[in-house]
């Protein structure tokens, strides 16, 4: 939200924070660490200007805060490491060198929240501030625990509205059910003095930071504010023309609306700064992203021109109008011919019909929700709309809705859905836009439950069908694998397993997280996704384990095989290809059988003379004729009109060959065809050719990967496509 | 498969964007009408008295047909290609172009419109054939003595295809005869012409046959076109293709019978994955093509057009990348950068790629709900249609059938995992099933992904609970809904072309073909207010002066209980001087802002009483106080 926040870090970094405690192989600074840092860097990645703060260690060898300047005692050992402000990347490359352990064992922790309250009421004035302090620390040093003292100070923080966090490095903690054995004494009296403040404070937490780390992992989301889309009428009937028509004030918000993550842009390493290798492994200067700059996009325009080397020629960008195309046809418009393609409409929320619910599909959705509710404190609306919600509801009815978010938008069709409020504390209507007729594209598929055979015939019982035994194993397994009560409400009570709310998008939480890292410790590399964002990448491994039989009985009812990698999308030369009367074509062909191959027709004779040829000599004659059609497509090509054909050709040559196991004549016409287009000597410059439609088009040489018996390695290619 | 190059480019462009619509519009289709033209294709319907009988020949329905099917293109495939060639014409005609062959190879072909992407004047001169019965058709429209020989019109379409959609991944020609045994018994001439079909299917070339049966009689496609129509082996198991005759009658013109025909397989089947492993259970994998049987079309974007030359031209653009100084960069030496705290925080491209792998691609079950845990709110973008495939498992089909027979039958649905494909983001989707096609459901049977949003994606609005309906209100209304159902009770999208879209091709047609502009538009999706008012008005006029009766009696309720509540509340508050302006701002209703602004006491407020005023409206709050008080006095003059 946009509220201001004003927040103090108190960090203990006294000599013991460097040690490790029970088991952890951080010590207790690194690990209070992680949380700060994730702390702060969520601010810092925010962005904003208001959101301020300041960082107080305490511990510290020096000392340096206002109320020991005044000679106040108690206040040794504190020290601001930074006063309120807005953060940047600067005050954290900052403050990671001077979070280090000391090799002192001071400062009162009570003394610093006095600090930190001190500059939260000097920064903030009386302005409206979100203010909060947090303390981390193990307490391992005695802290001013009279009564009095906490009182003053608890008195201090309420006044002021400051919200206080405690967070301790092994501190108990019952509800997380954290116990530390053989705890020190002088620990155990700290924190029940630091829980004895808590508990006098009107807004104060008081937790483990076990709990605290832990928690880090689950995402955060950014809350958007409600935007008002549409506030005005929604009608039935023209309320212009008629006076019978019914208007309904109401507004509209988003409810849905997809989540980006964060947009990264392409940077490069500034050219005067030398090549990358002077930008490697320093640590905090390249941070300051001195040595890098923006990639930015260049544009230039070719028009085709006869005359031209190549064909086209380059033409400058202020002699460009714009215009739309028609098909290939190009239309000029001049600046004042814009607007009259733009339809004109009326900002408008009008009822066109109603449809059962039954006659709907979800899929037929067609992108993001909104929420339709009457004008607040509008006794009129709200009546209204809620008799056509409740209407709705009961005939079990979608309202279909023309709507014009504001004078001159698109049009759009809505589908509004009635939520009665059983659920909910309100009623309101959901819209879903709509398909128009152009974003239906008719596919046709043959039917899931029967075969139709080419005369007509209607089968039930097919291999491409589900046998009873299928269908009961399917259905067995579909109920084993019940989702609804499989997670848990807090209070334990089986619930809906993998709601939306607890399903997070994964990669823009992967990409935070893995930016907030970066931030802080530029040199570590990224490590793997949280465990809680591939949660439901895989089922419930209890209800696998409860489900095995089922499983086991899916299997085996659907006898389902793997095609095998080397079989796939290959014929065999027996199984030739028939129309539908099975008239053998190859037999009518007879005597006349092709050898030679045209250029006109070149990829059908070129096929059918692979397809019966009975020796190598046959294929390679047909290679060899098929090679010198495609030089001399490409040789005859003006500019580049017959390349895709030469393409096509080549392409039927590669696919052919790697069926007939012959990889190795299609490299060696290859590797002469690239000579041949690279010395020019297919009339003039032709490497358009070989860049864009060869190596681009994906017609390299053929490797082992493709074909087992060529022995070009992957690596070869790479080499040769330069 | 003959996808062409382009299926396999895509993966180079890594863009940052979700793969989705972009790659998957590489696969060009290129379709050439192939229209006969015999004595009996040109004989005009019987004569009939009826206002919606048939007044068009066969050959005039198909070019009508053709000539809708081109506009249709020219808006949903810009980039895809159409000619039309007539055949058994007296007149030959192929190109003009020197170097091919002349016209006399083809001796009763006329190609009207060679293929190519259409231009506006391919449109211009189609529709005059089509509308003005001119000079020109009667020439052309001629047929010949002598039949076409089919081995020639096919050869014909495949030298068209290869010069002019040589790497197309979708090559069709669509024949539109009347004609089921143009060679009779002439062995010779059908032995040919079954050579010339074999060519065109090794070539790609798909056949489809439009048949026009009439006056009863049954169009045989044993007689002859059996030798000629291939099925591709790995298109659908089970796939029926069965051959649909067009015929005129039952209300339906000839056009209309031909053109539903048609436009059911006008559009390529695109698969917008192929061979997708769908693990339904550990140790069980099927495979699964994937469609996008839906997809929002918007009007292409503007383009820069060159001038100065004879003609308008399309000017190219190229991009490259460059840095500061002009330099142009390599992909290699570029980073992924992240705006942080005011710098850069960078990935190197191993580390870019790194963070957006989450396991590869595929589609895997994590178990199955009842369909009513499906929140109706639950929408952020389209479905995935799949369907499954025999190539990588043999027995997808059954399997699949088997889940979709039991999520219909039990109203469940499956949760699944999905990656479309490497390097998309993955996605949490609901697998639902779509029921036999019906008068009401017009899309497949079959399973679609229903993309659920991530709680990322869902607002949270705080609505208050206001007053609620009475149930003679309620009732009243339902006889309204019950009065204006959408005509067979469903939506159809088919009858509500999108105006904008409309619109704009409308106009740049016009301008295009130098026609007049329109002055008024189409617009389906007005509603049909004067038939509403027959239908409901009066009764809806009753309806409303109940509703305002209604409203009164609460206003009155609720003002008394104000007053009450201020009753109690008196001692408490302040003064007298502080006036409306000093309530609680956030709930000032709309009344007392009124009031705030006419005795211009708004200005009193601070920055975060206005603030927190806009807010509850739902206006931004951005901006300095005098910007907010412009947008709050803004807001009340529209609103209240």
């Amino acid at each position: 939200m946009a509220d201001k926040e004003a927040t103090v870090y108190i960090i203990d970094v006294g000599e013991t924070m460097a040690d490790c405690h029970n088991g952890r192989m951080e010590s207790d600074l690194d690990f209070s660490m992680r949380y700060v840092w994730d702390k702060i860097s969520t601010t810092v990645a925010a962005g904003r200007k208001t959101w301020t703060v300041g960082v107080i260690g305490t511990g510290t060898d020096e000392t340096n805060n206002p109320p020991h300047d005044e000679g106040l005692a108690g206040y040794g050992n504190i020290s601001i490491l930074q006063e309120i402000t807005a953060i940047s990347m600067a005050s954290v490359r900052e403050l990671r060198n001077k979070i280090r352990p000391s090799s002192t064992s001071g400062g009162d922790a009570i003394s610093a929240i006095v600090v930190a309250s001190n500059m939260i009421e000097l920064f903030t004035k009386k302005l409206k501030y979100k203010r909060r302090i947090f303390l981390v620390t193990n307490a391992d040093f005695p802290v001013d625990d009279s009564e009095e003292s906490l009182d003053d100070v608890a008195t201090r923080l309420n006044e002021l509205g400051i919200e206080l966090v405690v967070i301790g490095v092994d501190f108990d903690d019952p509800d997380y059910g954290y116990k530390e054995e053989d705890k020190p004494q002088i620990k155990a009296h700290n924190e029940a003095t630091l829980q004895n403040l808590v508990s006098k404070c009107n807004n104060a937490v008081y937790g483990t930071m076990a709990q605290a780390v832990e928690e880090l992992s689950i995402p955060r989301i950014k809350s958007v504010r409600p935007f008002k889309a549409y506030d005005g009428d929604l009608t039935l009937g023209d309320a212009e023309k008629y006076e019978n028509a019914l208007s309904i004030h109401v507004e509209r918000y988003f409810k849905t609306k997809r989540a980006a993550p964060p947009s990264g842009s392409m940077v490069v390493n500034r050219s005067e700064f030398g090549g990358p290798s002077q930008l490697t492994q320093d640590d905090d200067v390249e941070m300051g992203g001195t040595g890098l700059s923006a990639v930015q996009q260049m544009r230039n325009y070719k028009v085709n021109d006869p005359d031209a080397p190549g064909g086209k020629r380059d033409v400058e960008f202020s002699d460009l109008a714009k215009g739309y195309q028609y098909g290939r046809t190009v239309v000029p418009f001049s600046e004042s011919d814009f607007p009259i393609i733009k339809l004109e409409t009326k900002k408008q929320f009008t009822i066109v019909g109603f449809v059962p619910f039954s006659s709907y599909d979800p899929f037929l959705n067609m992108g993001e929700v909104g929420i339709v509710a009457a004008q607040r404190q509008n006794d009129e609306s709200e009546l209204a709309l809620s008799a056509l919600i409740r209407a709705l509801h009961e005939l079990e009815s979608f309202a279909v809705a023309r709507y014009v978010q504001k004078d001159g938008a698109q049009p759009q069709l809505f589908l509004l859905k009635p939520n009665p409020g059983i659920e909910d504390p309100f009623e309101c209507l959901y819209d879903v836009p709509l398909p128009f007729a152009e974003d239906v594209r008719t596919y046709q598929f043959p039917p899931l439950d029967k075969v139709l055979t080419l005369t007509g015939h209607i089968l039930t019982e097919h291999r491409l069908l589900p046998t009873a035994d299928l269908n009961k194993a399917m259905s067995d397994y579909v109920d084993a694998m019940d989702l609804s009560k499989l997670g848990a409400d807090d209070e334990g009570n089986p619930t809906e397993y993998a709601p939306i709310d607890e399903s997070y998008n994964p990669i823009i939480h992967r990409l935070n997280q893995a930016i907030r890292a970066r931030a802080v410790h530029p040199d570590e590399p990224i490590g793997p996704p949280a465990g809680i964002l591939l949660r439901f990448s895989k089922p419930p491994e209890k209800l696998l384990d409860d489900a095995k039989s089922e499983i086991r009985a899916l299997i085996d009812a659907a006898e389902v095989k793997k095609v095998p990698a080397k079989a796939k999308g290959k014929r065999s030369k027996k199984d030739t290809v028939k129309p539908l009367s099975g008239l053998d074509i190859d037999a009518l062909l007879g005597q006349g059988r092709r050898t030679t191959i045209s250029k006109e027709n070149a990829i059908p004779e070129f096929k059918q003379a692979l397809a019966t040829a009975s020796d190598d000599s046959t294929i390679e004659s047909a290679v060899k004729q098929m090679g010198e059609i495609i030089k001399k497509l490409i040789q005859e090509s003006f500019a580049d009109l017959q390349y895709a054909r030469a393409a096509e050709n080549l392409r039927v040559m590669r696919e052919e060959l790697i069926n007939l196991e012959m990889p190795a004549l299609y490299n060696k016409f290859l590797t002469s065809l690239k000579s041949s287009i690279l010395s020019g000597a297919l009339d003039g410059d032709r490497r358009e050719m070989w860049f864009k439609h060869i190596i681009g088009g994906r017609l390299s040489l053929i490797t082992s990967d493709e074909s087992d018996v060529s022995g070009v390695m992957a690596e070869v290619v790479t080499e040769f496509a330069k | 498969m003959a996808w062409g190059g382009d299926e396999e480019r895509r993966s180079e462009e890594e863009q940052d964007e979700e793969l989705d619509e972009t790659d998957y519009k590489t696969q060009k289709d290129a379709v050439l009408f192939a229209i006969d033209v015999s004595n009996s294709m040109l004989e005009p319907p019987p004569a009939s008295s009826e206002k919606r009988a048939d007044r068009d020949t066969a050959v005039k329905a198909a070019l009508k047909c053709a000539y809708q099917i081109m506009q249709q293109r020219i808006i949903a495939q810009p980039k895809d290609m159409m000619g039309i060639l007539l055949f058994g014409t007296e007149r030959s005609k192929f190109r003009d172009e020197p170097g091919s062959r002349s016209s006399t190879g083809y001796p009763h072909c006329y190609l009207l419109t060679d293929l190519d992407v259409p231009a506006a004047e391919d449109v211009k001169k189609l529709k005059e054939l089509v509308e003005e019965d001119g000079e020109d058709l009667e020439e052309i429209l001629v047929p010949s003595t002598e039949p076409a020989l089919m081995s020639n019109v096919l050869f014909c379409a495949n030298q068209v295809f290869t010069t002019n959609a040589a790497n197309f991944g979708s090559r069709r020609l669509f024949i539109i005869t009347d004609d089921d045994s143009p060679h009779g018994s002439d062995k010779t001439a059908k032995s040919s012409a079954a050579v010339r079909a074999k060519d065109l299917y090794d070539l790609g070339v798909v056949i489809e046959l439009f048949p026009i049966s009439r006056g009863g009689k049954k169009f045989d496609v044993s007689k002859f076109y059996d030798d000629i129509i291939y099925r591709d082996p790995a298109s659908e198991a089970g796939a029926s293709d069965e051959v649909k005759a067009s015929k005129s009658g039952d209300g339906l013109t000839l056009l209309n019978s031909l053109i539903s025909n048609i436009n059911s397989k006008q559009t390529p089947k695109r698969a917008y994955f192929s061979n997708l492993g769908f693990e339904l259970a550990p140790g069980l994998t099927i495979s699964v093509n994937g469609y996008m049987p839906l997809h929002r079309q918007t009007p292409a974007r503007t383009c820069y057009v060159w001038l100065d030359g004879e003609t308008a031209q399309l000017a190219q653009s190229e991009t490259s990348k460059i840095d500061e100084s002009a330099r142009t960069v390599e992909k290699s030496e570029t980073r992924k950068a992240y705006k942080f705290g005011g710098e850069y925080i960078y990935f190197n491209p191993e580390e870019a790629s790194e963070l957006k792998k989450m396991g590869g691609k595929g589609l895997r079950i994590i178990g199955f709900k009842p369909r009513s845990m499906l929140p109706m709110w639950a929408s952020v973008k389209k479905s995935t249609f799949i369907f499954p495939s025999e190539q990588d498992y043999v027995g997808s089909t059954r399997v699949f059938s088997a889940l979709w027979q039991k999520l219909l039958k039990d109203k469940k649905m499956g949760l699944a995992w999905f990656i479309a494909r490497e390097n998309a983001n993955p996605l949490l989707v609901a697998v639902l099933p779509s029921q036999n096609p019906d008068d009401t459901h017009f899309l497949p049977a079959g399973l679609w992904l229903f993309p659920l949003p991530f709680a990322d994606d869902v607002r949270s609005v705080d609505l208050d609970g206001g007053p609620r309906s009475s149930d003679d209100l309620t009732d009243g209304m339902r006889e309204v809904v019950k009065l204006l159902q959408l005509p067979k009770g469903f939506y159809n999208p088919a009858k509500y072309p999108n105006p904008s879209l409309q619109w704009h091709y409308r106009i740049v047609q016009a301008m295009a073909l130098e026609e007049d502009i329109p002055e008024h538009p189409e617009d389906a999706t007005i509603p049909k207010y004067r038939q509403m008012d027959k239908r409901v008005g009066e009764y809806l006029g009753g309806w409303k002066a109940e509703l305002a009766v209604k409203a009164k009696g609460l206003m009155h309720s609720k003002a008394l209980k104000r007053e009450l509540d201020a009753d109690d509340e008196r001692p408490a508050k302040r003064p007298k001087a502080a006036t409306a302006t000093k309530t609680p701002s956030g709930s000032m209703n709309n009344a007392q802002l009124k009031i705030a602004i006419e005795q211009d006491t708004l200005k009193k407020l601070t920055v975060a009483e206005l603030k927190e005023i806009l807010a509850s409206k739902g206006i931004s709050t951005t901006g300095k106080k005098a910007d907010l008080l412009e947008k709050l006095e803004q807001w009340v003059e529209e609103n209240v």
